[in-house]
């Protein structure tokens, strides 16, 4: 049992990962980009074909340059509507040539590399130091968007730009210039998280639609507002799905993410109000 | 010009496309499977135009509505040994009974979770499909579905398939020029005003998914008995969103977008030198199209034609000094 949630803490912090980007781009800009896993995944591709820590940093520029080409469409996009369900299926569209193109270069073989071969003991709890390096950066770097949104002179044209748009762009805040840096930070942030699975428990071509998925379940379960909520629903999806897999069959696991979202999009937590990037 | 103002002018394209494509086909093999599968993954476009175009509905779910289409019959006949036409209404109706239970849920919500319920459903479909060995055969599938009787012929079963997409185009366009069509029409511009004018939205709403719905399970019905083999692989996600973005880049809003949408993409896709550069291609040619004419293939060429009839005239009528400035023309004209 305890291990169960061990590991569910484990592999939750990685998805809390996955749900800030769409916390930030949600609340900045009332739309939802769907690439986030195809980030991820196309770093954890670009890092495989790079040898050694520089492969790392070649996996999250390559990240952060799909998160740029979002940005081009997303303002040519504004350009011509206000409707953020476009953004939403253009951003399904870069999702799918992300795929094709990492189908294309590197084939249907899974990505995955295992960094530590030690295992470290606590009392029974059997952990791959892998697992407390992917928790510790989930943690800082949600610290650090929390601070960002907080302390800063970004953080509150973050913040403003999501309340009152127009309102904003009458205080000389740049709004298109705010979402797109919640979408760069978005490529950063889903190309690390990528680059986390990639050295834990891998994943193969397929995975960019699943992993947005689960990014958006966590980032929605306790309402989609800040990054603490976004860690909070991370772990909590991560613990479920561990608890599930270990108690009931394959099935039920596989299910979790996409129950969660059903059951609190039913429940109207992304009500119409928030919806417009309205903030109680 | 009759043809024109006619309340069904859509149809009557589609039926002389129909006809071509019936003609056509068979000359080579090859050509047939193309146009076939292009007649199927037509109609399963055109469900997702009806929903996302008319009803506003992003629906992510009709690959999933197809693929139950395609499972109910696929039980039918292999399990029960009944003849596929007898899966044909389970196939339009199971799908339009889930159809009008998911809308009735969905309907109050905002555009952009709408779309994400429909997408968590079909996922949790496409497991169930994956699991559930007794009645869909799990991973394996459900293979030798029997061929449709009397259409066993490829050509043969082509006429059916285009014959399927002509009928849905019919209900589909008599739909928009009825009383609900016309109101549906209101919904999507307006929902206060036309709950103002008293119509009950969520109802309608329900009902144009449902409809859908059927068009899919219809589509799925097809694909079921063409391939005669079924999986969770075969009608999934990805088809669900292809059927989507085909829809969107034909132009959603006209009844003929979703059929133009298909042909290109599917058409051109076959020319794309490995089956893996289709995603790079599908997803490119929805960003383009969504960038450049964002009410689609259909909508860019109707505002040219547009444009062009509201300078004509212009230029016949017009003075000198007005002809020298043709762009006011064209802004002002309707």
């Amino acid at each position: 049992m305890l291990e169960y949630v061990f590991r569910g803490l484990l592999n939750g912090s990685v998805y809390a990962l996955l749900a800030l980007p769409m916390t930030l781009f949600f609340t900045t800009a009332a739309t939802v980009d769907f690439a986030i896993g195809a980030y991820a995944l196309l770093a954890a591709a670009v890092a495989t074909a790079v040898a050694g820590p520089l492969g790392i940093a070649a996996g999250l520029a390559s990240a952060v340059v799909a998160s740029l080409v979002m940005c081009v469409i997303y303002v040519l996009l504004k350009r011509t509507s206000k409707d953020g369900i476009r953004v939403a299926l253009a951003s399904f569209g870069l999702s799918l040539a992300i795929s094709s193109i990492v189908l294309i270069v590197w084939g249907t073989k899974p990505f995955v590399r295992q960094t530590f071969t030690t295992v470290l003991e606590f009392g029974g709890l059997r952990v791959n130091p892998q697992g407390l390096l992917n928790v510790a950066i989930s943690i800082a770097l949600v610290a650090a968007t929390w601070l960002v949104l907080q302390r800063t002179q970004l953080g509150r044209m973050m913040r403003a730009a999501a309340v009152n748009a127009p309102g904003a762009e009458l205080a000389a805040i740049p709004v298109i210039g705010v979402q797109c840096g919640a979408l760069v930070a978005g490529g950063m942030l889903g190309g690390t998280a990528g680059l986390l699975i990639l050295h834990s428990s891998g994943m193969d071509f397929t995975a960019s639609l699943g992993l947005t998925f689960i990014g958006f379940a966590a980032a929605i379960i306790f309402g989609i507002r800040s990054p603490v909520r976004c860690l909070a629903g991370g772990l909590g999806i991560g613990v479920i799905e561990a608890l599930a897999a270990g108690y009931t069959s394959g099935m039920v696991t596989s299910m979790v993410p996409s129950l969660f979202m059903l059951v609190v999009l039913l429940s109207g937590q992304l009500g119409a109000g928030r919806y417009s990037g309205d903030r109680p | 010009m009759t043809w024109r103002t006619s309340r069904r002018r859509n149809t009557w394209i589609m039926l002389a496309v129909a006809v071509v494509a019936c003609v056509v086909a068979p000359l080579k093999p090859v050509w047939l499977d193309t146009v076939v599968l292009t007649g199927i993954l037509a109609l399963i476009s055109l469900s997702a135009g009806l929903s996302f175009g008319q009803a506003g509905i992003l629906s992510m779910a009709q690959g999933a509505f197809a693929a139950i289409g395609a499972y109910a019959t696929a039980v039918c006949t292999t399990r029960l040994g009944l003849p596929a036409w007898a899966g044909l209404p389970l196939a339009i109706a199971l799908p339009a009974v889930l159809a009008w239970v998911l809308a009735r849920m969905v309907t109050r919500m905002p555009e952009l979770a709408t779309a994400l319920a429909t997408l968590a459903l079909a996922t949790l479909l496409e497991i169930v499909a994956r699991n559930w060995d007794a009645v869909t055969g799990g991973y394996v599938g459900i293979a030798g579905i029997a061929p449709v009787e009397g259409f066993g012929v490829g050509w043969r079963f082509n006429i059916l398939v285009w014959t399927f997409v002509v009928l849905a185009v019919l209900v589909y366009e008599n739909l928009m020029n009825s009383a609900h069509g016309r109101a549906l029409n209101i919904v999507r511009h307006d929902r206060t005003r036309a709950m103002a004018d008293g119509i009950a939205v969520a109802p309608l709403l329900s009902a144009m998914l449902a409809t859908s719905g059927a068009m899919a399970g219809a589509g799925g019905w097809l694909y079921a008995h063409y391939i005669t083999y079924m999986s969770p692989q075969s009608l999934d996600t990805v088809a669900s969103i292809s059927a989507l973005l085909m829809a969107v880049v034909g132009g959603v809003g006209y009844i003929l977008g979703p059929v133009v949408g298909t042909f290109l993409l599917s058409l051109l896709g076959k020319l794309l030198p490995a089956q893996e550069a289709q995603g790079l291609f599908y997803g490119g040619a929805l960003i383009v199209i969504l960038v450049m004419a964002p009410e689609g293939l259909l909508g860019w060429i109707h505002r040219r034609l547009e444009r062009k009839a509201a300078r004509e005239p212009a230029a016949v009528a017009t003075t000198a000094t007005e002809a020298e400035h043709p762009a006011r023309t064209l802004e002002t004209a309707p």
